[in-house]
C-alpha cells in the first residue's frame, strides 16, 4: 500500500471506532468489549504508521499530498493528508504512545463501571483521530481543525470524572484558557487567508511575522507556556493515562509540532523566533522551580512537562527545528513512561501524594525500575534518550548566541535532575507509608506498555541521525563543551537531590526553603490572576445584562407605556357630550379667526 | 407536478392546517399525525428542490407565476436560488423536529398545530418568493401567529422590577406571557411598518407597475432614495433578526414561548429578518447597502459581543439561549455587512447552522424544563447522571454554538471572520471572535452547572432521559450539526452559487459609493 493509503487508514480507523462506540450505545456500555474496539483501532493506526516508515524514506520525499476541497472546490480551502518524514514520524509517536496508553488503561481503569469505561475509550479513539488530523494536515486550515478537536477531547477527558467538582472545574478551565489562546490561531489563519488566499505554511508573505506571532500565541496556550500554562496543572484531574497521553506526550506537544510543521513561515519571522526563545527559556526555568516544591507526584510531572515544552520552544526559537522535534519525540516516550509509572504507583497506594508513597521500590521493583529509567532519561543522564535531545538543544541555543535563555535552560537542567531525584527518593525509597504496606505490582496489561516505553526511553536517543535523515536535517552526535556542561549540571542536580532526600535523610521533609517561593508563584499569583479575570468577566456580564434588561428594554417598555397612557388621556376627549363638542368648534373658530387676522 | 414543487412545499403545511380543521380537537393522535405529516412533506419537498436544483446553471429555478392582483402588478412569483435551497432545507428540518418535539403537547394541540403550520408556510414562502408584495405578505403570515402561540401556550418568566423604569412593571405585567407576546408582536409590527414604507417607495420609484424583485434588482434606484430606504429595511427586517437595540423582544419572547415555538422562532423566524436585509435591502438597494454597510457591520459586531456577555450573566436557562441567539444573529449580520463572498456565504451558512443548533438547544431546554420544572440554572447540577443523552446533545449544541470544528457552527463563523478580515474590517472581526470565545465561557459554564458536579438534589425527583419520540428531534438536529459541519459543501455550494450571482453588482455599487461618484 502507498503511504497515503496507510495514512488514511491510520486516520480513519480510529474515527470508525469512535463513531461506532459513539452511536452504538449498547456496545459502548458493555465496557471491556468497547475498549477492545478502541484498542484494535489504535493497533491498526499504529500498524499503518509503522508500515509507512518501513516503506523507506524514498517514498516520503518529497511527501505524498492528497487533498479534497472542503469549503469550496479547489485546493485553497482543502482538507486531506500530507505524508512526509515529519508527519510520518509524528504519526508513529502518537499512535505508539496512544496504543500503550490504551492498553495500560485496560488495567488502570479496571474498576470503572462499564458505561464509564466505554465512554472513556470512545474519547480515546476520538482523540487519536483528532491528533492524526492535526499531524497529517496538508495545510494550516486542517491543522486548526485537529488543533481544536484535540482541545475538545482534552476537555472531555479531564472532565471524565465529571461528578467531581474539581474535575469539572479543571475541564472548563483548560478549555477556556486554550480556546482563548486559539483566538491567536484563528487570527493568524484568517490573516494568512486574506493575504495569500490559501492556508499553506509554505507561503512566502510579508505578513509572516504577524501570522507566526499569532500562531505562537496559540502555541503558548496548547503547549502550556508562561503565562498561559495555568490550565495544565489543573488538568491532572483527569485519569493518569490521559495525563500521560494528552497532557504530556502528544497533545501539549502539538504546539511544538505546529511550529515544526510551519517552519517555512517561522523562518521568515526572526522576531517571533526571538520571542519564542525567551518565553520558552523562562517557562523552562519557572516551571522547574515550581516542580521542586510539589507534593503531588502528578503535579511534579505536570510542571516538568511545562518545563520541557519550554526547552522545545526555546530550541525552535533558536531556529533549530530538528532539536525541538527530536526532544519532542524523546520526551513523548520518557514522559509517557513517567506518567504511566506514576499511575502504577498511584494505583497501588490510591493516592497522588508523595507522602503516601515511600519505600515502594521493594514492593514494586518493576514499576520502580521503569520509573527510574524515565527519571534519568528526563534528567539527561547519558546514554538515555533525554540526554541526546537536551544536549542538542543546549548546543543550538548556544550556537545562536541566546545566552539568557541558555542560562535559564542550564539552571532548569539542574532543577530537573534535582526534582526527579527528589521524587524518586520520596516515592520509591525511604520509610514506607501506611498505604504503601499493601502495594503490589500491576497486571501484565499495565506492565507491557511500561516495558515498551522504558525500552524506548533507553534507546530512542540513538535514533537521532536516522530521524534527522528522515526529516531532511543533518545530525550526528558529537561532544561539545556546552553539552558536556549541561550533563555535568544534571549529574550535580542528581547528587544534590540524593544528598537532600537520599537514604541519609530517611523520609525527608517535603518542603524546604524553596517552598514558599513556589507556593507563592503557583497559588498566590497565577491562580489568583485567572480567578480575578474570570470574576471580572462575570461582573461585566452582570452589568451589561442589567443595562439590557432595565435600561434598554426599559426604554422599549417606556415607549409602549407612553402610547398606552397617551391613548388613555386622549380617550378623555371623546366625552360624548354635545356641549363639549360645540365648545371645541367655537374655540376652533376663534383660533382660526385670530390666526387669519394676525397673519 | 414537479414544476410546481415550490408551491407544493409552501402549501403542504397550510393544507395540513386546513385538514386539521376537520378533525375534532380531542382526537390528539390524528392531529399529531397530520401535523407531523405536513411537516415531513415540506421537508421532502425541500430535499427534492436541493436534489434537482441545477448547480451548474445556477440562477432562479423552478420558476412559476401565479397571478394574484394583476391590476397592481402583484403576482405570486415563486423561484428558488441557491440561498433558497439552503434555507428551505433548514425550515424543513426545523419544522419536522419541532412538530416531533411538540408531540407530547396536550393543551389544545389542534389550534397549536394549525398556527404552527400556517406560520411555517409563511416562512417557506418568504424564502422562495420573488415578488416583493407577496414576500411581505408571507413575512407577516410567519410573524403574526407568534402572538397567539406565545400568548396561549407560553409560560411566565421571572423578572424582578428594578432600574429607572421600575414603576412601569405593574402596568405592563412585565415577565408575563401576554406581555412577552404583546411586546414581540408590537416591536415586529413597527418593523413591518418601516418595511412597508420602504417597499412602497421602491414600487412607486419604479413607476408603480410591478413588485417583481428580479426587475427591481435590475432597476437603478436614485442614490438619495436608496440611502434613506435602506435603513428602513435594515431596521424593519433587523428587528426580527435581533439587531441591537431592537432585540429586547427576543429574550422575553423566547423565554415565554413553548418549546416548538422557540425552536421555530429562533431557528427560522429570526433568519427571515436577516434574509430580508440581504435579499431585499442589499440586493435591491446596492448603493444604499454600500453606504450603510459600515454601520450595519459595527452594530452587528456589537450584537455579537453584547449578546454573548449578556448571556453570561443569565440564570434562567431559556434566557441564556435567547441571548446567545442575539449574539449569533450578530454574526449573520456581520457577514452580510462585509460585502465579501466569504462573508456572505458565512452569513447564510450561519443562518443555517444557527437555526439547527438553536433548534436543538430549545428542544433540550424544553425537555429539561418539563422534567425539572425549573429553568433556574444555579439550582441544577449533576443532571448528566440521570439524563446522559440530553447531556450529550446539549454539549453537542454548545460545541456548535462556540464554533468547534466538526460542527456546522465552525464553518459559518470561520467564513464570516475570514470575510470580515478580507474586507479589511478588523474592528468588526476581533470583537466577533472574542464574542465567540465568550460563547465558550457561558455555554460550558451552563453545561457544567446543569449536568456536571454532584447531584441532582432530591427536589428533582422525576428527572429521566429523553424517551421514544423525543429522541427523534434530538437525533435529527444533532446529526445535521455534525453532518453539515464535516461536509459543509452539501449546502455551501448552493449558497456560494447564489452569492456569486448577487454580490458583484453590490461590490460595483460599493466602489461607486467609495469614489463618491456615479450618481
Amino acid at each position: 500500500m502507498t503511504p497515503s493509503t496507510l495514512a488514511l487508514l491510520s486516520l480513519f480507523v480510529p474515527l470508525g471506532a469512535a463513531v461506532l462506540l459513539g452511536l452504538l450505545g449498547p456496545l459502548r456500555r458493555t465496557g471491556r468489549p468497547a475498549a477492545f474496539v478502541s484498542v484494535a483501532g489504535a493497533l491498526v493506526a499504529l500498524a499503518g504508521a509503522v508500515a509507512i516508515l518501513a516503506g523507506g524514506d524514498a517514498a516520503l520525499k518529497p511527501g505524498a499530498h492528497l487533498v479534497w476541497g472542503w469549503l469550496s472546490a479547489g485546493p485553497a480551502t482543502a482538507v486531506g493528508i500530507h505524508v512526509d518524514g515529519t508527519s510520518a514520524w509524528m504519526l508513529l509517536v502518537v499512535t505508539l504512545v496512544a496504543t500503550c496508553v490504551q492498553i495500560y488503561s485496560l488495567g488502570y481503569l479496571h474498576d470503572e463501571p462499564p458505561a464509564a469505561l466505554g465512554r472513556y475509550f470512545t474519547y480515546q479513539s476520538l482523540f487519536l483521530f483528532a491528533m492524526n488530523t492535526l499531524v497529517l494536515a496538508p495545510n494550516l486550515l486542517q491543522a486548526f481543525l485537529g488543533w481544536e478537536l484535540v482541545g475538545l477531547v482534552s476537555y472531555l477527558l479531564i472532565g471524565f470524572y465529571f461528578r467531581k467538582p474539581s474535575a469539572a472545574k479543571a475541564a472548563v478551565k483548560a478549555f477556556w484558557v486554550t480556546k482563548f489562546a486559539d483566538l491567536g490561531f484563528l487570527i493568524g489563519l484568517v490573516t494568512l487567508y486574506a493575504k495569500t488566499g490559501a492556508f499553506e505554511w509554505t507561503a512566502v508573505t510579508p505578513v509572516a511575522g504577524f501570522v507566526t506571532l499569532m500562531l505562537f500565541f496559540a502555541v503558548m496556550g496548547k503547549s502550556a507556556q508562561f503565562p498561559l500554562h495555568i490550565w495544565l496543572p489543573d488538568a491532572m484531574e483527569g485519569p493518569t493515562p490521559v495525563s500521560a497521553l494528552l497532557h504530556a506526550a502528544t497533545m501539549v506537544a502539538a504546539g511544538v509540532f505546529l511550529i515544526v510543521r510551519a517552519e517555512p513561515l517561522f523562518a521568515q519571522a526572526p522576531m517571533t523566533r526571538e520571542i519564542m526563545a525567551y518565553v520558552g527559556g523562562f517557562t523552562a526555568l519557572f516551571a522547574a522551580c515550581i516542580a521542586v516544591v510539589q507534593t503531588d507526584i502528578k503535579k511534579v510531572l505536570a510542571y516538568s512537562t511545562c518545563s520541557q515544552l519550554g526547552y522545545m520552544v526555546t530550541a525552535l526559537g533558536a531556529g533549530d527545528t530538528f532539536a525541538g522535534y527530536f526532544h519532542l519525540s524523546t520526551h513523548a516516550f520518557f514522559k509517557a513512561l513517567l506518567f504511566l509509572g506514576a499511575g502504577s504507583l498511584i494505583h497501588a497506594v490510591h493516592s497522588n501524594e508523595l507522602k503516601d508513597m515511600g519505600g515502594l521500590f521493594k514492593k514494586m521493583p518493576f514499576s520502580g525500575a521503569v520509573f527510574i529509567i524515565g527519571a534519568v532519561a528526563l534528567a539527561g543522564v547519558p546514554p538515555f534518550a533525554g540526554f541526546f535531545s537536551k544536549d542538542l538543544i543546549l548546543e543550538a541555543v548556544e550556537h545562536h548566541h541566546l545566552y539568557v535563555p541558555l542560562a535559564a535552560l542550564a539552571i532548569a537542567a539542574f532543577l530537573t535532575a534535582f526534582y526527579m531525584t527528589r521524587t524518586v527518593m520520596m516515592a520509591l525509597f525511604g520509610a514506607p507509608s501506611h498505604a504503601a504496606e499493601h502495594a503490589h505490582e500491576p497486571g501484565i496489561d499495565m506492565k507491557l506498555p511500561l516495558g515498551v516505553l522504558a525500552l524506548l526511553a533507553i534507546v530512542a536517543g540513538f535514533g537521532g541521525s536516522w530521524l534527522a535523515g528522515l526529516t531532511g536535517h543533518e545530525y550526528a552526535f558529537h561532544f561539545t563543551l556546552v553539552g558536556g556542561a549541561g550533563t555535568a549540571i544534571g549529574l550535580l542536580g542528581i547528587a544534590t537531590g540524593f544528598w537532600m532526600f537520599g537514604p541519609a535523610q530517611g523520609g525527608a521533609p517535603i518542603k524546604r526553603g524553596m517552598a514558599p517561593v513556589g507556593v507563592f508563584i503557583r497559588y498566590g499569583l497565577m491562580d489568583r490572576l485567572s480567578t480575578v479575570a474570570y470574576g471580572l468577566m462575570l461582573a461585566v456580564g452582570a452589568i451589561i445584562a442589567w443595562i439590557d434588561r432595565y435600561v434598554i428594554d426599559g426604554v422599549m417598555n417606556w415607549s409602549g407605556w407612553i402610547l398606552l397612557v397617551g391613548g388613555r388621556r386622549l380617550r378623555g376627549l371623546q366625552t360624548g357630550n354635545v356641549q363639549d363638542y360645540v365648545y371645541a368648534v367655537a374655540l376652533g373658530i376663534v383660533v382660526l379667526g385670530a390666526w387669519g387676522i394676525l397673519r | 407536478m414537479t414544476d410546481h414543487i415550490l408551491a407544493l412545499t409552501v402549501a403542504a403545511p397550510f393544507v395540513a392546517a386546513l385538514l386539521m380543521l376537520l378533525v375534532p380537537g380531542r382526537n390528539h393522535p390524528v392531529l399529531r399525525v397530520i401535523g407531523v405529516t405536513g411537516s415531513v412533506l415540506s421537508l421532502v419537498g425541500a430535499i427534492y428542490v436541493a436534489l434537482h436544483y441545477d448547480q451548474a446553471k445556477g440562477g432562479l429555478q423552478f420558476a412559476q407565476n401565479y397571478p394574484f392582483v394583476p391590476s397592481f402588478g402583484i403576482d405570486i412569483r415563486l423561484a428558488a436560488d441557491g440561498w433558497s435551497v439552503a434555507l428551505f432545507l433548514l425550515t424543513g428540518i426545523i419544522m419536522t423536529a419541532g412538530s416531533l418535539a411538540s408531540a407530547t403537547l396536550t393543551n389544545r394541540p389542534k389550534e397549536f398545530y394549525i398556527l404552527l403550520l400556517v406560520l411555517v408556510s409563511g416562512v417557506f414562502g418568504v424564502f422562495v418568493c420573488q415578488d416583493l408584495f407577496v414576500f411581505f405578505l408571507f413575512y407577516e403570515i410567519a410573524v403574526l401567529p407568534m402572538y397567539l402561540l406565545i400568548g396561549i401556550w407560553g409560560s411566565k418568566g421571572k423578572v424582578a422590577p428594578a432600574g429607572p423604569f421600575k414603576s412601569l412593571w405593574k402596568d405592563l405585567d412585565v415577565g408575563g406571557k401576554e406581555y412577552a407576546a404583546m411586546k414581540l408582536t408590537l416591536m415586529l409590527l413597527v418593523g413591518s411598518a418601516a418595511i412597508l414604507v420602504g417597499m412602497l417607495a421602491m414600487y412607486f420609484a419604479m413607476g408603480g407597475k410591478s413588485f417583481d424583485m428580479v426587475a427591481m434588482a435590475h432597476f437603478k434606484f436614485p442614490r438619495e432614495m436608496q440611502v434613506w430606504v435602506f435603513p428602513m429595511l435594515w431596521l424593519g427586517f433587523g428587528s426580527l433578526a435581533g439587531v441591537f437595540p431592537f432585540h429586547t423582544w427576543s429574550p422575553d419572547g423566547h423565554a415565554a414561548a413553548p418549546t416548538a415555538v422557540s425552536m421555530l422562532h429562533a431557528g427560522v423566524l429570526m433568519k427571515l429578518g436577516a434574509f430580508g436585509v440581504m435579499r431585499v435591502g442589499m440586493i435591491l438597494l446596492p448603493e444604499g447597502a454600500a453606504t450603510w454597510a459600515p454601520i450595519v457591520g459595527a452594530v452587528a459586531a456589537l450584537n455579537v459581543i453584547y449578546g454573548a456577555v449578556s448571556a453570561m450573566a443569565q440564570k434562567d436557562l431559556k434566557y441564556v439561549i435567547a441571548y446567545s441567539s442575539v449574539s449569533h444573529m450578530g454574526v449573520v449580520m456581520l457577514g452580510a455587512a462585509t460585502l465579501d463572498p466569504d462573508g456572505w456565504n458565512g452569513a447564510i451558512y450561519q443562518m443555517f447552522a444557527h437555526g439547527i443548533m438553536t433548534g436543538l438547544f430549545f428542544a433540550l431546554v424544553g425537555l429539561i424544563y418539563e422534567r425539572a420544572h425549573s429553568r433556574w440554572v444555579p439550582g441544577m447540577g449533576g443532571f448528566a447522571k440521570v439524563m446522559p443523552g440530553v447531556a450529550a446533545f446539549f454539549t453537542l449544541a454548545g460545541l456548535s454554538s462556540l464554533g468547534m470544528p466538526g460542527s456546522a457552527g465552525f464553518v459559518a463563523e470561520f467564513l464570516v471572520f475570514a470575510g470580515a478580515w478580507k474586507s479589511g474590517h478588523l474592528m468588526w472581526a476581533i470583537p466577533a471572535m472574542i464574542g465567540a470565545w465568550v460563547t465558550a465561557v457561558y455555554v460550558l459554564r451552563a453545561t457544567k452547572m446543569i449536568f456536571w458536579g454532584e447531584g441532582p438534589s432530591h427536589e428533582f425527583h422525576d428527572l429521566h432521559d429523553a424517551k421514544r419520540v423525543e429522541w427523534a428531534a434530538l437525533w435529527i438536529l444533532g446529526t445535521c450539526i455534525v453532518a453539515f459541519g464535516c461536509a459543509p459543501r452539501l449546502v455551501l455550494d448552493f449558497i456560494g452559487k447564489a452569492t456569486s450571482e448577487y454580490l458583484p453588482a453590490i461590490v460595483d455599487a460599493a466602489h461607486l459609493v467609495a469614489m463618491g461618484g456615479g450618481k
